[in-house]
């Protein structure tokens, strides 16, 4: 359906058509009274409407923070926009306008309910954010190709699709598709799927159905077992001994070191890399072991500790409530032996008592809190000793570990250079029988060379070393670092927000009692 | 017993008399014993003075049922004769009882064989008849001697010194309900045995308590409160980051001398409750007993080992009540015998049954009557005693032989049975009184009162049961589900209890009238209401409800009530319910909600117009939020209605937030509010009615007290029971029906061919026209039967009419009477025959062509008459 919109002059969303439209749609009535006296803010405002405003381009909704439906039918709008921070909409209505392209979805992660009736759109896309998607109006659209369907397959919630008055709804076999490669739905124009339909259509493209879904089931199994591998390295992280479960260091070491591999072409070198690289690998896997080990230990101590602080912590506010609950029901009683009270003297000496029952509580309140901040003070200070020095026997066995790796790559080392020498020497002596590689051999010219290019692979090797140990050394004492300081920065916390509640409350009470002094002061 | 002579050959004169004098001891157990030394003459005849006196006491009722109820004649042959086994059996006994005499002198003569009720002596081991009760109910052994004493009447035995003479049969006591000690012992003992335990009937002295069976001293089992088992918490070990407890600056002198004085205090209190104590158990301690030792008893023992029991135990057959072997009550044994043999006591009782040893296997303490019976031989383990079994197994060796070809002979009872009635009814004519210490106990068969009542309980303040403390009354099988009545006659308390089932789902009712807005407690049976309502608590001016698994997460509702409004109008036909003045309700955490949204208890005080909230807190606060509205509708100074100002509602936010302070905000609240105090209300005042409702309903039931019948107690299910008629006398008729049915027509006519060949066309035609041929001869001999009886009726009273005609003048008015009713019977008669002749004219035909087409459709001649026809 067109509508003659040269004739009406496109409007502007602006603040005056916000606030009309707020104020028409707001509570009516004596409430209405009361929102017109004190004036409703934008992002109180839970549900709009603006339909037949001729609005031409969405704009001024920002302020919108909590709506919840969206209604914009019936415009002149051509692209949507600014809607990125309506993250709370469940429900959009950009029917009867004119857009050409489905875009600026992306951040309504709770829409349910969306509907793009009546524009100009040709394809079905952009809508990967909207995983609660479950009612989508396309009709009345160009929508030409039936693959667009199979793009709505990975809505799992959608229950109601509306497509005709779309040029793939001629097609002969447009329910039959639809129903085959979107077996959840229940309704489609607007009309319930009957079973044996279903059924049908099951039948009739199951072929094509089990192929898709077999491509489907491939990726997502791809998709899981990154997924597990990916939490399994956190895991590894965690542990501070990621990729030390395998040759991955050793393989690293010879990554950068151009000497190195060529060096390993030398006669006799390839079996003496091997038996190195096997006790290599061994003791790295001592060190992931270990690690783990020591991970579950940390975890275990540090879990024993958040359940005793815990305790500690409800153990104390029960008191609290408790002590707050008995003050609470003689409050009562006295406040209202003040009200009734007739004699001056009398309602006097009564709120004195009184006013000495706060300060008496919250004097309570305040030692209670006082004396769990030093409990928690003398636990987190035990806690902190105790995760220190595991942290600290970590790091020495991890190097003691290293250092027997570094023995090996010094062994290993001497060894190398021998064979250098020895090889050298033959090619001096011309006793060598085997070809070397051209490169290789360019490193035979004399004894410098050949002993700076085995030192330098052997630095390399040393450096490789040294940095996996330092970021180990690093890491852990970071981690203990912060997580020493998380707790001591949330127990400051806690006792802050508990000694502003006290606070709060006794100001409440005391409060309380001063309007009382004034009213009966008046009365 | 022949071990015995063996021991008499061979031990020596010094040990016989330590026998001796053991059997004496064992005779006068305890009290007689301390007396021994300064028994004199006089005492003696003391003794025997009291003695006739006791007897005299006892009724006049020697024999438990007397002869001539019994009929002798009908009882089977066992009863009234001895086998020859029988007759072995009780020359044995005689041999043993002999040579037990001839050996313990000072003991008094076996109960070995009893005369039976048609005075035939009997051993009393074959009057023991193991039987397996067919009820599940009795396959335990409490139960069992409940049945036993509820059963059975006491009577006490005609000589309380002496065994009975006569032991009369199981079958004969249950038909007649009524028994002494023995009796009971003897049946109990069967259904046990019966039943797989390992137990014995044991002959021996009890106290005066139990053989009178006299509970008056004892409290009853049914007031006795059952121990709370206290669960003792598990200490959990000390985590390694608890923190410490803040240091205790009390003074420990102080504390220490507040304990003494607490403990001074507790002490003598303890001191002074337990003279209380001692005063009372003197006051009721019994008389001093003179037969103290002497009286004789029956009663049952279980040994350990068989069904899983850990320990052996006594059974009172008459109050069914268990015992320790070691109990007070029981003085002493004689002898002990089950259904396979019987044992003698050797063992000292001067300490009562409390040193007794039960190990039947050892020959020295229990010496058996019949040897090479299946008791296990347990005394072989001990090696003291094996040197002398040794020597007496050898010096047996001879005799065991023989003796081991000789086993109990099987039980000359009947089969015992119980009908279901009869054990249903249970007790003599449905009913029973068992007086205890402080308390009354009676008990009523199911159906026999007709508001349900089974058992009552009524407890006393004094010994001599004359003021009432409590009264508990059991019902069964009522129609409201009613179970127990307590009823406290102190406080003027009634607790009722209900089973799962009443219609409004009532489970405890307690109250002190029935009058509504009265104290009272009503508990529901939560699940089986759609409110989730537990427990709801009255008084006079309030009400108080618990709920539990609301979906609103209501959990308690508080109404207290003002004085009632004098009603303006009074002929108003309606209610005048009491103006509520407060409402509290409360609500649990509904986890959804955030704390600080979440109400934990609202109050609206209604002739106020104020409505308190309390929020619930949260986690980690120890705080909660709280709003108070004040609804007063008040008119600004310009005329115009004031909605709503700031100081309407006073507030205590834990984190203050921005939109609570609108006064919007505020105002929707109330006004839901306003919506939810009508609810609130409206529930209440359906919560009166319903209390009204229910007491009415109780009212209606209490009068009513109409009793339920389970479908499948086909006795008393008149409905099922009519039914059950009415179908089975239906599958009677069809029964008849088909009989008729399959009447074969052609069976006297093939008869007349060779039988096992086939027929050939020739005979089927032959055979169906010979059939149908005698059919209409039938047909027609019946018509001129029913002509001929016709006319011969209409001859006669042609006759009759003609006589009539000629003796009219002469005849007396009877005659004349009895003539016409002669007339008048044979018109009847003549239409009738007339009736009937042309009813068989009428069918006649018919039957003939229905008899041929049966005839073609018989699945013998269908095959030839097909082609034929």
């Amino acid at each position: 359906m067109q509508r003659l919109y040269d004739s009406v002059e496109p409007r502007v969303m602006d603040e005056d058509m916000l606030k009309l439209a707020v104020g028409e749609q707001g509570p009516q009535e004596e409430a209405g009274q009361l929102a017109r006296q004190e004036g409703i803010l934008f992002k109180d405002v839970v549900s709009l409407r603006l339909d037949f405003q001729n609005i031409l381009r969405i704009d001024s909704l920002w302020q919108f923070e909590n709506l919840r439906k969206l209604q914009l039918d019936n415009n002149i709008i051509e692209k949507i926009e600014g809607l990125e921070h309506l993250v709370h909409l469940v429900w959009l209505d950009l029917s009867f306008n004119n857009i050409e392209a489905i875009e600026g979805l992306d951040t309504l992660v709770n829409l349910e309910d969306l509907s793009l009736f009546n524009n100009r759109i040709t394809k079905i896309d952009s809508l990967d954010a909207l995983v609660k998607l479950q009612v989508l109006s396309l009709g009345n659209n160009q929508i030409g190709n039936m693959m667009n369907i199979i793009y709505l397959r990975r809505f799992k919630d959608l229950r109601s699709l509306s497509l005709s008055g779309n040029p793939i709804a001629e097609s002969e076999d447009y329910k039959m598709f639809i129903c085959a490669y979107l077996p959840d739905l229940v309704y489609l124009d607007f009309r319930r799927i009957d079973d044996h339909m279903k059924e049908l259509a099951e039948s009739k493209h199951q072929y094509s159905i089990d192929e898709l879904k077999h491509r489907e089931n491939l990726i997502q199994a791809r998709l899981d077992d990154e997924l597990a591998w990916q939490v399994e390295l956190e895991k590894h992280k965690a542990a501070f001994v990621e990729h030390l479960n395998g040759s991955f260091l050793f393989d690293s070491m010879y990554t950068e070191d151009v000497e190195g591999n060529k060096l390993a072409y030398l006669p006799g070198v390839g079996e003496l890399l091997q038996g190195y690289k096997d006790k290599f690998v061994i003791i790295c896997l001592n060190i992931f072991e270990y690690g783990l080990k020591q991970q579950e230990k940390r975890k275990l101590e540090l879990d024993t500790f958040n359940e005793c602080v815990k305790e500690a912590i409800q153990e104390n506010q029960e008191q609290g409530k408790h002590r707050i609950a008995e003050f609470e029901e003689k409050h009562l009683l006295s406040l209202n032996a003040i009200r009734e009270e007739s004699d001056l003297t009398n309602i006097e000496v009564r709120i004195v008592e009184y006013g000495e029952d706060i300060t008496e509580l919250f004097n309570v309140l305040m030692t209670l809190e006082m004396q769990l901040v030093e409990q928690l003070e003398e636990t987190i200070n035990m806690f902190e000793r105790n995760i220190m020095d595991l942290v600290a026997l970590f790091i020495e066995n991890v190097q003691s570990l290293m250092a027997q790796c570094r023995d090996l790559e010094n062994h290993h080392h001497e060894k190398l250079l021998e064979i250098s020498i020895n090889t050298l020497e033959k090619i001096l002596k011309g006793e060598l029988d085997e070809d070397l590689p051209d490169n290789l051999r360019a490193l035979f010219v004399d004894k410098d060379t050949i002993v700076n290019a085995v030192g330098a692979s052997h630095d390399i090797h040393l450096l490789k070393i040294d940095n996996r140990e330092d970021e180990l050394v690093t890491r852990t004492n970071s981690w203990c670092a912060h997580l020493v300081d998380t707790i001591h920065k949330n127990e400051i916390m806690r006792n802050r927000r508990r000694v502003k509640e006290i606070n709060q409350y006794i100001d409440h009470i005391q409060n309380e009692l001063d309007n009382l002094e004034c009213g009966d002061v008046i009365d | 017993m022949e071990v015995l002579k063996e021991k008499v050959e061979e031990e020596e004169e010094a040990e016989r008399e330590e026998a001796a004098e053991r059997g004496e001891k064992m005779t006068r157990p305890l009290e007689t014993r301390r007396e021994e030394p300064p028994m004199t003459q006089e005492m003696l005849r003391d003794l025997e003075k009291k003695l006739s006196e006791i007897e005299i006491v006892i009724p006049e009722q020697p024999l438990i049922v007397t002869k001539d109820t019994i009929d002798i004649s009908k009882l089977p042959l066992s009863y009234r004769s001895n086998t020859l086994k029988e007759e072995h059996l009780l020359q044995v006994a005689d041999n043993f009882a002999r040579q037990y005499s001839h050996l313990c002198p000072d003991r008094v003569p076996l109960f070995l064989h009893p005369l039976n009720e048609c005075q035939v002596p009997k051993f009393v081991s074959t009057t023991i008849r193991p039987t397996l009760m067919p009820y599940p109910e009795l396959y335990n052994w409490d139960s069992c001697a409940q049945f036993v004493s509820d059963f059975l009447s006491m009577v006490p035995l005609p000589d309380p010194l002496q065994p009975p003479s006569h032991l009369y049969s199981s079958t004969t006591v249950l038909k007649h309900q009524k028994g002494n000690c023995f009796d009971f012992s003897t049946l109990l003992c069967s259904m046990l045995i019966g039943a797989g335990y390992d137990a014995y009937c044991v002959n021996g002295y009890g106290s005066q308590d139990l053989c009178q069976m006299d509970l008056t001293r004892d409290v009853c089992p049914l007031t006795m409160k059952h121990k709370e088992v206290v669960q003792e918490e598990e200490k959990v070990p000390p985590k390694k980051y608890a923190i410490k407890p803040p240091r205790d600056l009390s003074s420990r002198f102080e504390q220490e001398q507040k304990m003494k004085k607490q403990q001074e205090i507790q002490g003598e209190k303890e001191k002074r409750w337990k003279e209380e104590e001692q005063r009372l158990l003197e006051l009721e301690k019994a008389k001093i007993d003179p037969l103290h030792g002497l009286r004789v008893h029956a009663w049952v023992l279980v040994l350990s080992g068989k069904r899983e029991v850990p320990e052996s135990f006594f059974i009172d057959p008459l109050t069914a009540r268990s015992y320790s072997t070691q109990d007070d009550h029981f003085l002493g044994i004689e002898s002990l015998w089950n259904h396979k043999n019987y044992w003698v006591n050797m063992q000292d009782c001067w300490n009562g049954c409390k040193d007794l040893v039960f190990d039947l296997g050892d020959p020295v303490r229990w010496e058996y009557l019949l040897l090479g019976t299946d008791k296990p031989q347990l005394a072989v383990a001990e090696e003291e005693d094996d040197g002398m079994n040794d020597d007496e197994d050898m010096e047996n060796l001879g005799k065991e032989d023989e003796d081991k070809s000789f086993d109990m002979p099987p039980s000359w009872v009947e089969q015992i049975e119980i009908s279901p009635e009869a054990f249903e009814t249970r007790c003599p004519n449905g009913k029973k009184v068992i007086q205890y210490k402080r308390a009354k106990l009676e008990k009523w068969a199911p159906y026999l009162n007709s508001d349900g009542l089974v058992c009552r309980l009524t407890t006393y303040e004094d010994l001599e049961c004359t003021e009432t403390l409590e009264i508990k009354e059991w019902y069964q099988h009522r129609e409201d589900m009613l179970e127990l009545k307590h009823i406290n006659k102190n406080t003027g308390l009634n607790i009722d209890y209900f089973k799962p089932g009443h219609p409004q789902a009532l489970c405890v009712h307690s109250y002190k009238s029935m009058q509504p807005e009265m104290d009272r407690i009503m508990e529901f049976y939560e699940t089986a209401r759609v409110d989730g309502l537990i427990k709801r608590e009255e008084t006079p001016k309030t009400m108080t409800e618990y709920y539990q698994g609301r979906s609103d997460f209501l959990s308690y509702r508080h109404v207290d009530f003002g004085d009632r409004v004098k009603k303006l109008a009074l002929n108003s036909a309606e209610s005048n319910p009491r103006p509520m003045v407060k409402i509290t309700e409360r609500f649990s955490r509904n986890p959804a909600k955030p704390a600080d949204e979440d109400v934990a208890e609202r109050v609206f005080l209604i002739p106020e117009e104020r409505i308190q909230l309390r929020y619930h807190c949260r986690d980690d606060h120890i705080t909660a939020s709280k709003r108070e509205f004040l609804r007063r509708t008040e008119v600004d100074s310009k005329g115009n209605k004031i909605i709503m100002t700031p100081d309407m509602c006073i507030s205590f936010e834990v984190e203050p937030m921005e939109h609570t302070k609108k006064l919007l905000y505020q105002y929707e609240a109330m006004m839901k509010l306003k919506n939810e105090e009508k609810l609130s209300k409206h529930q209440a005042w359906e919560s009166e009615l319903e209390v009204l409702e229910i007491l009415k309903l109780r009212e209606e039931e209490e009068e009513a007290h109409t009793l339920t019948i389970s479908i499948y107690d086909t006795k008393r299910n008149e409905k099922s029971k009519e039914y059950r008629e009415a179908m089975e006398r239906v599958m009677h008729e069809e029964h008849l029906r088909q009989v008729e049915a399959q009447l074969d027509y052609l069976a006297p006519f093939l008869a007349q061919l060779p039988p096992g060949e086939k027929l050939t066309r020739w005979q089927a035609a032959r055979v169906k026209d010979e059939c149908l041929s005698d059919f209409k001869q039938r047909l027609i001999d019946k018509a001129n039967l029913i002509q001929a009886r016709f006319e011969k009726e209409t001859q006669e009273l042609q006759k009759k009419q003609q006589w009539y005609q000629e003796n009219q003048v002469t005849l007396t008015p009877e005659d004349e009477d009895w003539y016409l009713s002669y007339c008048s019977q044979a018109m009847f008669r003549i239409r009738i025959l007339e009736q009937r002749l042309n009813r068989h004219k009428e069918l006649a035909p018919l039957k003939y062509l229905a008899l041929e087409e049966k005839l073609h459709k018989d699945p013998r001649l269908v095959d030839f008459l097909k082609v034929f026809a």
